[in-house]
């Protein structure tokens, strides 16, 4: 349990604040929706109503994240975002293809929902035409992979946010500065086991140091490619859940915990863990928590 | 054996060492027959392209390669791998004319793939997903028969056997300092 010396940023994303010394605001969990196959609206409508419930119970604020695959799908899914979250809440879009990114960046825009969105992600493989459609059409926050292919520690992805590491004339953070995009939110690009898996916990205190900003990552993706664990089915779903743990550990301010199914494990869960940091950095740091954190809603 | 051949862990399943064909599964569910060298699925157009490079040219026996599935949306690491086969990596490592999000090569040597370029023939079958047709695509090329290419390249070797080479003793990581009660600092400040 960690407590940092330079000035810790903390953001407010439509009502969500993020970052800070830990222990004083709790965990921000992302949970997964329409990662395979067709959207399903119903399904998808049922696991909010779970998540948003397990949230307003521990006091661990969760945003969903809406995985769009295909362009036909974008209109659909932004109409199930008005309709299915309460307004004013915060979502993520994760997009890989960049072409649907553009398209979905001009929907939000026409739907007024950029305000809302945190936008997953920029990275190193980002375009000049996504560049152009996000100069344009500016979303509230992005999430900035630190994903460098060639150096997979902390150091190499510092460089990626720097730099740009010799694959972009200039660095990520700069990227995003000048696109006009004022709330950042580092991942540090958890990979999978044999690629310096570790490298993705170890970087958010240094990271987080470095440049005070909120820091987290998607951890769950190393439990997904270990695929050894198959043979142990039970205790994978027991890993993938535990795995949320070490963020918030290690100083951490989100977690991206996949499927949003896994709701009701991983949110309790790091209820806990944020109960744990509190108590520690409030004793010795004399970080108090807010009043909606899971230490000050459980512990009556 | 599959340590021996391949040298770099992932998905994949290693079969019959004298093999002339490795598959590549995009998306797709389907197991080749036996008599292939490995086969295994392709999720990246980095990382995942580097282990199919090095566990390809690892084993000289393995002279085809078939790319099947549908492409991985957004990644398109099937086209990624036909054009880095095709075009090779311009002087950022960047796979040339590459579709996919971040096709980079940063952890292997030029050397390792013009190796790749001269002995693995790509098969694209990008879009099939016909059993049947990619099996007896797969017993075409086995029929073949080619010589084996020589010796094996190992592009990467990972340490056989636990080791320590501490270059840094402090607390997780160079640039902060952790004090034992866990206040983080930049270190030098």
């Amino acid at each position: 349990m960690f407590s940092f010396t330079k000035e810790q940023k903390v953001f407010n994303i439509s009502g969500i604040s993020i970052g800070g010394q830990p222990g004083m605001y709790p965990t921000v969990l992302f949970g997964g929706l329409f990662f395979k196959g067709e959207p399903d609206f119903d399904d998808g409508k049922r696991h909010l109503l779970t998540i948003f419930e397990c949230s307003k119970q521990t006091g661990v604020p969760v945003i969903p994240d809406f995985f769009i695959r295909k362009v036909e799908y974008i209109q659909p899914i932004l109409s199930f975002i008005e309709k299915a979250i309460p307004k004013k809440h915060p979502f993520s879009i994760d997009i890989i293809e960049p072409s649907i990114k553009i398209q979905t960046l001009e929907q939000l825009a026409r739907r007024k929902l950029l305000p809302r969105t945190i936008y997953n992600s920029i990275h190193i493989g980002i375009t000049k035409e996504e560049t152009e459609a996000l100069r344009t059409y500016t979303p509230e926050t992005a999430i900035i992979v630190a994903f460098n292919p060639k150096d997979k520690s902390p150091d190499g992805k510092i460089e990626v946010l720097e730099n740009g590491a010799h694959l972009l004339e200039i660095g990520l953070l700069e990227i995003t500065r000048q696109i006009g995009i004022e709330k950042v939110l580092i991942d540090t690009a958890a990979l999978a086991p044999g690629e310096n898996s570790g490298a993705a916990i170890a970087a958010i205190p240094v990271i987080k140091e470095e440049y005070g900003l909120p820091t987290g990552c998607a951890i769950h993706n190393v439990v997904e490619k270990s695929r050894w664990l198959n043979d142990f089915p039970f205790a994978k779903k027991t890993v993938d859940v535990a795995s949320n743990n070490a963020i918030p550990l290690f100083g951490g301010d989100y977690s991206i915990f996949g499927p949003i199914q896994n709701a009701e494990l991983v949110v309790p869960l790091v209820a806990w863990q944020d109960i744990l940091v509190s108590e520690y950095t409030e004793n010795y740091f004399g970080i108090s928590p807010i009043t909606s954190h899971p230490r000050r809603k459980l512990l009556k | 054996m599959t340590d021996d051949y391949y040298p770099w862990g992932g998905e994949f399943t290693a079969c019959s060492p004298q093999g002339c064909v490795a598959v590549v599964l995009l998306n797709i569910q389907y197991n080749p027959p036996k008599n292939v060298a490995i086969y295994g699925s392709l999720k990246t157009e980095n990382i995942g392209i580097e282990k199919i490079i090095a566990n390809t040219i690892s084993n000289p026996f393995i002279r085809f390669l078939i790319i099947c599935g549908d492409e991985i949306k957004g990644h398109c690491s099937g086209s990624s791998l036909v054009a880095l086969h095709r075009n090779g990596i311009d002087r950022n490592n960047r796979i040339i004319n590459a579709p996919g999000a971040i096709p980079y090569i940063e952890n292997l040597k030029e050397e390792a793939i013009k190796r790749f370029q001269a002995q693995i023939n790509v098969i694209d079958l990008i879009g099939k997903k016909e059993k049947e047709k990619i099996n007896d695509i797969i017993a075409d090329c086995t029929r073949k028969s080619p010589p084996s290419f020589g010796e094996p390249y190992i592009a990467i070797r990972l340490k056989p056997a636990a080791t320590i080479n501490l270059t840094d003793n402090r607390a997780l990581h160079s640039r902060i300092i952790i004090d034992y009660l866990g206040k983080v600092k930049k270190r030098g400040t």
